[in-house]
């Protein structure tokens, strides 16, 4: 039974992927209804193995081996990051309904949307490192392919390819980790590598470590990959809220939670995973102060937030990350969608030009209200809850300058969700009229919001399905009254909020502090490179490029050169040889 | 004594190429349609046919091990090695074959044509099978001898026959090379048969220089770097079809040709071939990217990223040689198979959106280069098409779940399994290169998915369901292959495990 | 049948191939016309016969080595021929022998 619903979760999407193309565009209806109906399947699919959540694999098959077999196992971790998938997934899908309405090539859209829900659970649920790697691929696939959805702007094809280049990069470290485990215990099996990780040699497994910390980097955009995420925005907004905010990028957090028993104790690991994380959530957060694009500030917004997960896995709270990615997933995909409400009626995503929306869009402003005050972090919504716990974490287990920059990274959040709430909603009536949203937009925005009210109920559960099903992992059962008592117990709750307030006021008064009318010069140029990282990839492509060009050169198209080339490679060739002897 | 298949298989094409020749020229002059489609049947009747023995002597083998032909001095050995490059260029051929028939149509030649690829085909088989080194020598010339004459099929096109040009001198001092190579090695030991020599003893200056020999002169037709010159124009010169093939089976052969010679020559150096050729592939694969890093022309394009796919196949069997790791073999030959699909398929797009373009007078004498801006929405108006194009490309890309990925996960496995440092770091270096190679792959998918079609698209003829039927068959293949890799594994085990054991693994 | 030769024959065959070799590969890289060229490979092919024969002789199995170069003869005329219907197609649509004009596939 269980291994059913592990292949109707996986397989339903990409079935739905093929159906959808099979129907073609000429049947738009059909289409909407297919996608609907398949990913809501496979919700309830995914939905359905949570209570059945084991540390044993619940389907094996054996590919041989090179390839090991390809094993799901439903535990803690990958049960739940398979049902946040498929669950925004749908939800994304349904909200598409409206969104994507009239669009051409509507068949391509959905099937590749489809594709990567399935992709997306697959990854989460299998524990053979091959295959993990073979998953991450297929959501890069799917997540260049929609992000150069709109083939014809230059932008989102150059976003797409970026994307594309920079997760692959990454995933040379997640290649090698896999490699090197099989090398090591002769199995791809996760569960294999996590019990032998103390025999491996110390620089295999440090390298392995920091491979997996590459490939976590730049698939959750952290410093200093974190520039493709900003440019991915150019996707529909469905699959930016899906796929660049609550599900793929979240891969890269699952990763390092997944195999954090093997790596804790290697030398320097647990500093370099916090260091990424505290300067990713600072300077995406810095980023977002002054973002004038509304994709863009949430996708900055998702850098830091992100960061926040990273760093709590480095201060040791596998669980707090866990529970924040949770929360994110819920809120963020609320706030993407509302924001793609508000573009889709308005067709901007230029926050300078949208003031005074909120009284056309009521539904719209309220839930993305609702959202934002999660993002803050302020009670009771589940951001609430989450964050405090990593901030909890950190205070006790992690760094204390780490502590205390991302007390300064929470007054920041609340500058930048409060500068952007009153941009879009409440400064003067600027731009063009919009309409409210669709009936499907706000089925999905209504199930997000009332989501970011009550995820944080279901700590007891889901720390309880950790915990057991997780052994290496050392985590305990959280139950909702140990949540509350610890959070309301704790001084790190009160200087987090104290923070929040901090950043709400300089927002609110900042007509009073110096200087503060106008974005600072500096840090609009910093965002403009990205912290110098544009800049250097930037260097790092015309190199590339030039490289080439030298080359070029060297085809000359005349024979008589090619045949000095076939000389001259008779010399290199013993020369090789000669050397190799 | 019953006929071996074994034998059929070798010969019939021989026979078979002449036969098709003269029955093209049995009409003079005139090629109304209907007689280019009775060649085009007759020829891709014979390809079917020749399935027939290959089928048996698969069978045979499976049941019997290596079937050796004796003819007095000469004999021939079908081993793994041999099954799986004529199940390439037979599947190759077939499919090209199929493919020809609209761009043969009507045309003057065409019995040239067809007939040269069936004994290009045969060619390949036989040099699969060859079990001395100058029988092996013969079959290569007579691959040779054949692409020649497709390179400049188009033989009123100026630049076709400029590359044909460089093809054929670049080749022709390969082949000398060779030569003297084989004179070397038959004046040092008075063998030229596999067996006799590899259990021959030569001084290792000897072994070296004999080696350094025949990789400069195989490796003009596996386009080594710096022997890589001639490729990229005689690929993206010659009829689509052929690009195929070329890319496809013909340097593959040759690096089965160079396997098989440095498989004799044993002894101490065993270990510097395997360096040797992970240094080459290295060099292969860097190159090629950068160089199609940069190219407007989708063929020529296809054509240099030919170079870095035959450095992951000399990357795997490196690894198999140097560090003993029999998987490395399987991976390259893997990739061999995988590539011929790939590489293959997507010539044959591209040759289909360069049929469409030039439209219904398909004027040959010109080169109507394919350009990457040529590309833009060729999927509204061609969708398979430009499907099958970009499962090729991403697949070269290696990207899963595509049989290319696959495949270089084998080499990447056999490489790690090495336990040494310098190749694990070859191995990441590998895959950089595929990272790298991404950034020409991934602008051709963009541009086929543009709504806006360009010049060529937009006044571009429909295809005939015989070029879509070929590409049908390789895109499926590929996504299959890239889904369930045990469905080759009946070619490449075999084949892996001769090879290693050629190499004492 | 060839007799067998003296060691001091052996060398100055041997040397002859290395000229022949030698020759050819530089004059191909520095000759521009085509009919030349052919010429030069020529050149190339006749030191590759020499050697088999030559090989043959110093193995002790000369009858072999003298099959061996007559097939290369065969086969090298093939090529030839197929070298000079290519020239004589360039001349025709290129109106030049020069491979300076012959290099417009590049880069």
């Amino acid at each position: 039974m269980l291994a059913i619903l592990i292949w109707l979760a996986i397989g339903l999407p990409v079935v739905g992927g093929l159906v959808v193309a099979f129907v073609g565009d000429s049947r738009e209806k059909l289409q909407h209804v297919v996608a609907v109906g398949f990913s809501a399947a496979a919700a309830v699919a995914a939905l359905a193995i949570l209570p059945q959540a084991g540390a044993d694999a619940a389907v094996s098959v054996s590919f041989g081996p090179m390839f090991g077999d390809l094993t799901f196992v439903p535990d803690g971790l990958g049960a739940f990051l398979a049902a946040v998938a498929t669950v925004v997934g749908c939800l994304a899908v349904v909200f598409s309904v409206d969104y994507m309405a009239g669009e051409a090539e509507l068949g391509r859209y959905y099937s590749l949307v489809l594709y990567f829900i399935g992709a997306m659970a697959a990854l989460a649920l299998t524990s053979n490192l091959f295959f993990l790697f073979l998953f991450w691929e297929i959501t890069a696939l799917c997540s260049y392919a929609l992000i150069s959805f709109y083939n014809d702007d230059p932008k989102a094809v150059a976003g797409g390819i970026k994307a594309l280049i920079i997760t692959q990069f990454g995933g040379v470290g997640l290649l090698a980790l896999a490699l090197a485990a099989y090398a090591q215990t002769g199995s791809f099996e996760i569960s294999t590598f996590l019990a032998a990780a103390p025999s491996i040699p110390a620089v295999v497994l440090s390298v392995m470590a920091y491979g997996a910390l590459l490939a976590a980097a730049a698939k959750s955009a952290q410093f200093p990959f974190h520039t493709w995420l900003p440019d991915a925005m150019e996707a529909p907004t469905p699959v930016s809220a899906l796929i660049h905010a609550a599900t793929m990028v979240n891969a890269g957090i699952y990763l390092l939670a997944r195999l954090y028993p093997a790596f804790a104790d290697v030398p320097g690991w647990r500093t370099a995973v916090v260091l990424v994380g505290v300067v990713s959530a600072l300077i995406a957060a810095l980023m977002a102060v002054v973002a004038t694009d509304l994709k863009r500030l949430l996708a900055y917004s998702t850098v830091s937030q992100l960061g926040y997960m990273v760093y709590a896995v480095g201060a040791g709270g596998v669980f707090a990350s866990q529970f924040h990615l949770l929360s994110h997933a819920v809120f963020k995909a609320l706030l993407f969608l509302a924001a793609g409400s508000i573009i889709h009626s308005l067709g901007t995503r230029d926050m300078r030009k949208m003031g005074g929306v909120g009284r056309q869009m009521p539904f719209v402003r309220n839930v993305f209200i609702i959202g934002a005050i999660a993002l803050i972090g302020l009670p009771p919504l589940n951001g609430f809850w989450s964050k405090e716990l990593i901030l909890e974490e950190g205070l006790l287990h992690g760094p204390g300058w780490a502590y205390a920059l991302m007390l300064a990274g929470v007054a920041l959040t609340a500058l930048y969700t409060l500068r952007g709430v009153s941009m879009v909603f409440f400064s003067e009536d600027a731009g063009p009229h919009g309409h409210d949203a669709g009936r499907a937009m706000k089925t999905s925005l209504g199930i997000l919001a009332v989501g970011t009210f009550v995820t944080w109920l279901l700590v007891g559960s889901f720390s309880r399905m950790m915990a057991e099903t997780l052994p290496l992992h050392g985590l305990h059962e959280l139950t909702i009254a140990q949540l509350a008592s610890e959070i309301s117990g704790a001084p790190a709750t009160y200087l987090a909020l104290g923070a929040a307030l901090i950043g709400l006021a300089a927002w609110q008064w900042r007509r009073r502090i110096p200087g503060a009318q106008q974005s600072p010069g500096w840090l609009l140029a910093a965002t403009e490179s990205s912290f110098g990282l544009e800049t250097a990839n930037r260097l790092i492509v015309t190199a590339v490029q030039k490289a080439g060009a030298f080359l070029q050169r060297t085809q000359t198209g005349q024979l008589n050169w090619n045949v000095a080339g076939l000389a001259f490679g008779l010399i290199a060739v013993l020369i090789i040889l000669a050397w190799s002897v | 004594m019953s006929v071996n298949s074994a034998v059929v298989m070798i010969f019939l094409p021989l026979i078979m190429a002449p036969v098709i020749y003269l029955f093209g020229r049995a009409v003079e002059k005139t090629r109304p349609e209907w007689i280019t489609t009775a060649v085009n049947s007759a020829a891709l009747l014979v390809m079917a046919v020749m399935w027939i023995p290959y089928v048996l002597t698969v069978r045979q083998f499976a049941v019997n091990g290596p079937i050796e032909l004796v003819y007095g001095e000469v004999s021939l050995v079908v081993d793994g090695v041999s099954l799986l490059l004529a199940a390439v260029a037979l599947a190759l051929g077939t499919l090209v074959v199929f493919y020809s028939k609209a761009q043969m149509s009507g045309k003057l030649g065409d019995e040239k044509y067809y007939s040269s690829v069936i004994a290009m085909t045969g060619m390949i088989i036989g040099l699969g099978c060859a079990n001395d080194l100058f029988n092996l020598w013969v079959w290569f010339e007579g691959m040779a001898v054949s692409s020649y004459l497709l390179v400049v099929f188009y033989r009123d096109r100026p630049s076709a026959l400029e590359a044909g040009v460089k093809y054929l001198v670049q080749s022709a001092i390969g082949s000398v090379t060779v030569l003297i190579g084989i004179a070397l090695v038959f004046a040092y030991t008075g063998e030229v048969g596999f067996e006799a020599l590899a259990a021959a003893n030569l001084a290792t200056p000897v072994l070296l220089g004999v080696g350094a020999l025949f990789t400069i002169g195989f490796g003009v037709k596996i386009a080594l770097v710096p022997m890589h010159t001639w490729l990229p124009d005689a690929h993206a010169q010659a009829p689509s079809g052929i690009s195929a093939l070329l890319s496809g089976v013909v340097i593959e052969a040759g690096l089965i040709a160079l396997l098989r010679v440095l498989g004799v020559l044993s002894g101490d150096v065993m270990p510097s071939w395997g360096v040797l050729l992970m240094v080459l592939a290295a060099v292969n694969m860097l190159l090629g990217n950068l160089m199609a890093l940069r190219q407007k022309q989708v063929k020529r394009l296809l054509a240099y990223s030919s170079l870095s796919h035959v450095g992951y196949m000399l990357l795997g069997i490196g690894i198999a040689i140097y560090a003993g790791q029999p998987g490395g073999a399987q991976g390259g030959l893997f990739h061999l198979v995988s590539h011929g699909m790939m590489k293959g398929l997507a010539f044959l797009a591209a040759g289909a959106l360069i049929y469409a373009a030039s439209g219904a007078s398909h004027d040959t004498s010109q080169d109507h280069g394919l350009t990457l801006s040529d590309l833009d929405g060729a999927a509204r108006r061609y969708p398979f098409t430009a499907l099958a194009l970009s499962i090729a490309v991403l697949g070269l890309g290696g990207l899963p779940p595509l049989v290319g990925f696959m495949s270089k996960w084998q080499i990447f496995v056999a490489g790690f399994e090495a336990q040494s440092v310098a190749v694990a770091a070859l191995v990441v270096f590998a895959a950089l290169n595929s990272v790298l190679s991404l950034a020409y792959y991934a602008p051709m998918v963009n541009a086929v998915y543009r709504r806006q079609p360009s010049a060529a698209i937009a006044g571009g003829v429909d295809l005939p369901v015989s070029m879509q039927i070929p590409m049908a068959v390789l895109t499926l293949a590929v996504i299959a292959v890239g889904f369930w890799p045990r469905l080759v594994y009946w070619l490449i085990v075999p084949a892996g495990s001769a090879l290693s054991a050629a190499f004492g693994g | 049948m060839m007799s067998e030769l003296s060691a001091q024959s052996v060398q100055i065959v041997f040397a002859g191939i290395i000229l022949l070799f030698g020759i050819g590969l530089i004059g191909l890289m520095i000759t521009r016309n085509l009919i030349k060229i052919v010429i030069l490979l020529q050149l190339m092919a006749k030191a590759a016969i020499l050697g088999m024969a030559l090989a043959g002789n110093v193995a002790g199995k000369p009858g072999l080595g003298q099959s061996l170069a007559v097939t290369v003869i065969v086969v090298d005329t093939v090529v030839a021929v197929i070298a000079l219907a290519l020239a004589v197609q360039v001349q025709k649509t290129w109106g030049t022998l020069d491979l300076k004009d012959l290099s417009t596939l590049r880069r």
